[in-house]
């Protein structure tokens, strides 16, 4: 027990793993995380199966760095503890008695003597030295008196809070990881959706997509309401860097999309011999319109895709959701007779003429389409979080307090010698020691002059 | 004047302060570091101009693409140098430091840097963009110039220039750590949790500034208590700071990821 201690109370075991960890840490950015099998095996071919046997294509969730990070915790505390309790003594309980020839052998010291009864050689001192803010403990030293000033006593303890910090937050990095629940949520206008692992529901009132005047997508609006029990408790718009927090859940604009399975499209169809003949037709996917024309009876709309694209095996597939290329499958009727089918194109609308089962003299143009927009929200539930916030502020101030908040000592022997008082002095800084140096000077320049 | 203008008339100044700089070291007039010194100076006042000049006709923070931002982190290592370059009386770190901001400047005017400025994806609309970004870059300006001094100080050759390399070093990670560890990594994952809903996603830029990171905390502890100084810290220094560039810079170019702005 006691070895195991001294083993994790040891800064080399903390120099092994910051080492180690930068190492896994570099390896995981060279291997692509959490792809597909297809995709490590097209990329390292052999080797792909011993990545993924040694977690390497999830290594930051894998036992092994999750060991190594366990043992960077248990590092770090122990190595604080055991440092904690002779620091704690020294800054609280401090030995008081100094001799002049410790305090001559400092860095920063100073001897004289003052023409001063000892009484008020003491109070002009700690006048002195109070009114740069130290605080004073003393005691009688034979036929004199010791002095204990200092400052910023805290400024000692900085590593400790940055240390306590980082525990917190690896404390909640595991709570996020075992605890916090995500989902997606898709919504079309009007909506409303249950929210997985939650008591309550989200209504989707509008979506709106805002774009720059130079083109460009300048924001995503999600008006959204959230309902207990039927009842709407409370209406937001939620934005990218703009979530809404309601009992634990956060929600994110993640994504958004067109639900073009659902769109209404509206098809012209003109005749090649007529131009004065033009028809329009409004239908779904799937649904047939009726046409009045001695060439047919009826048009279905068989597919729709909003990004047209010939696919693997010749098949059409749409290459985004974005409608960068719409295109309708359609097909016109004439009682039983199939007399035209073909795509066509809304950006291309002379293109594909022809391409009918049979040649007629009847042309189909994709007029246009109207999808109901729908907005992609993450559900968010994170037990984490505050704990990660916690350990920043405690970084953040242990940072402050380790570099900018030096810890300042001074200690000070007063004898009296031949009916005047010497005065025997030696200061330390944790650091800057330049400008403690300076304050040093300044005091006792000040005390060996004449009241 | 426009904000090319300032920026051109930066870039010509400090140009001339790394001649001025130079020449004072190989001719040895100390005095003539003082020139290089204000035209450094004289250069960050227009440097200065041609960032407020670009925040004002783009309506958003001067660091969203790698011109924007090579710009700034160019301005922040002027700062460092003012801030360290007096006090710390090594005459030969304003000529090497400038050597880098030079370099920077002209790679940020390369062609191969877009300079115009786009409006900013919804991502991005963030005040945490000033936050995060200005913190950070002004973190890795300090860390360069510990790299510069680990480097004269490798080169050094009296003990009394090495003291004062190694202690400017130390100085200059002081500094730079605490805005590293505030600006990359703690205004970052307040930023992501609320871009994104998740404060840590083990994005490449992610891994690689928490890998900055572990690299100066084993400057600082090799240090502070195991009383490691010269050139080991050297060399881990030079380490760090060749960290931090490449989770500036070679993430975007070499690595995918969530950080895909620049």
């Amino acid at each position: 027990m006691k070895s195991a201690w001294k083993f994790f109370a040891s800064v080399k075991l903390a120099i092994v793993l910051f080492i180690l960890l930068t190492l896994a840490s570099i390896l995981g950015t060279l291997i692509p995380q959490g792809r597909s099998a297809a995709e490590y095996a097209a990329r390292y071919g052999n080797l792909a199966g011993l990545l993924t046997s040694l977690q390497l294509t999830r290594l930051y969730q894998s036992g092994w760095y999750m060991i190594l990070l366990f043992l960077f915790a248990l590092n770090t505390a122990v190595c604080t503890v055991s440092r904690l309790g002779p620091k704690w003594r020294r800054a609280f309980r401090p030995v008081l008695d100094s001799n002049p020839q410790t305090l001559m052998a400092m860095k920063v010291k100073a001897k004289f003597r003052v023409p001063l009864a000892l009484a008020p050689a003491r109070d002009r001192i700690a006048g002195l030295l109070r009114s740069r803010h130290y605080r004073l403990d003393d005691s009688v030293r034979g036929n004199g008196i010791v002095l204990l000033a200092r400052k910023r006593r805290l400024g000692g303890f900085g590593s400790d809070f940055v240390h306590l910090g980082l525990l917190v937050i690896l404390a909640g990095g595991f709570m996020s990881g075992l605890g916090g629940r995500r989902a997606d949520v898709a919504l079309l206008e009007g909506q409303t959706a249950d929210v997985p692992n939650a008591a309550f529901r989200v209504r989707l009132d509008k979506f709106e997509t805002e774009y720059y005047p130079q083109g460009g997508v300048k924001d995503w609006k999600s008006t959204v309401t959230v309902l207990e029990n039927g009842a709407p408790v409370l209406t937001r718009v939620v934005e990218v860097n703009h979530p809404l927090t309601y009992r634990g859940f956060s929600f994110y604009q993640t994504s958004y999309g067109w639900d073009w399975e659902n769109s209404r499209l509206e098809l012209l169809i003109r005749k090649r011999d007529d131009p004065a003949f033009s028809k329009g037709v409004s239908l779904k996917v799937g649904e047939r319109a009726a046409v009045d024309s001695p060439e047919m009876t009826h048009v279905i709309v068989r597919r729709f895709v909003p990004d047209f694209v010939i696919g693997e095996g010749n098949q059409v597939q749409s290459r985004s959701q974005e409608p960068a290329n719409p295109a309708a499958m359609v097909e016109a009727w004439k009682g039983e007779e199939r007399v035209f089918s073909g795509w066509i194109f809304a950006k291309y609308p002379d293109f594909g003429q022809g391409h009918g089962a049979n040649n007629t003299a009847l042309d189909f143009v994709l007029k246009g389409f109207s999808p109901a927009p729908f907005s992609v929200l993450e559900a968010a539930k994170d037990p984490g979080v505050k704990f990660i916030w916690l350990g920043c502020l405690l970084v953040t101030a242990g940072f402050f307090l380790a570099f900018y908040w030096p810890s300042r000592e001074i200690r000070i022997v007063l004898e009296e010698v031949q009916g005047k008082v010497e005065v025997t002095a030696g200061g330390h800084a944790a650091k800057s020691r330049e400008t403690f140096q300076s304050e040093f000077d300044k005091i006792f320049e000040s005390a060996r002059r004449p009241a | 004047m426009t904000e090319s203008t300032f920026f051109t008339t930066a870039f010509a100044l400090y140009a001339a302060a790394l001649i001025v700089y130079f020449a004072s070291l190989f001719a040895r007039r100390e005095k003539w570091a003082l020139l290089g010194i204000a035209l450094a100076a004289g250069g960050l006042v227009s440097h200065t101009a041609a960032l407020i000049l670009r925040t004002v006709a783009s309506g958003h923070a001067p660091f969203t693409n790698m011109y924007e931002s090579l710009s700034f982190l160019s301005w922040a290592i002027v700062v460092a140098l003012i801030v360290f370059g007096r006090k710390s009386r090594v005459p030969r770190l304003g000529p090497y430091l400038m050597l880098i901001v030079v370099g920077l400047v002209a790679l940020a005017s390369s062609p191969l840097m877009p300079k115009g400025a786009t409006p900013l994806v919804p991502a991005l609309q963030s005040y945490w963009l000033w936050l995060h970004v200005s913190v950070t870059l002004l973190g890795e300006a300090f860390f360069a110039v510990a790299f510069v001094s680990s480097l004269l100080y490798l080169a050094a050759d009296t003990e009394e220039k090495k003291d004062k390399l190694d202690a400017l070093s130390y100085r200059a990670v002081a500094v730079g750590f605490p805005l590293f560890t505030l600006g990359g990594l703690i205004f970052g994952m307040v930023w992501a949790y609320r871009a994104w809903g998740r404060y840590w996603a083990w994005d490449p830029k992610e891994v690689w500034s928490l890998i900055t990171w572990f690299v100066f905390a084993l400057y600082l502890h090799t240090r502070i208590v195991m009383g490691w100084k010269g050139k080991r810290s050297a060399w881990i220094a030079i380490a760090g700071f060749l960290a931090a560039l490449f989770t500036y810079f070679g993430v975007n170019y070499l690595l995918t990821g969530l950080h895909s702005y620049a």
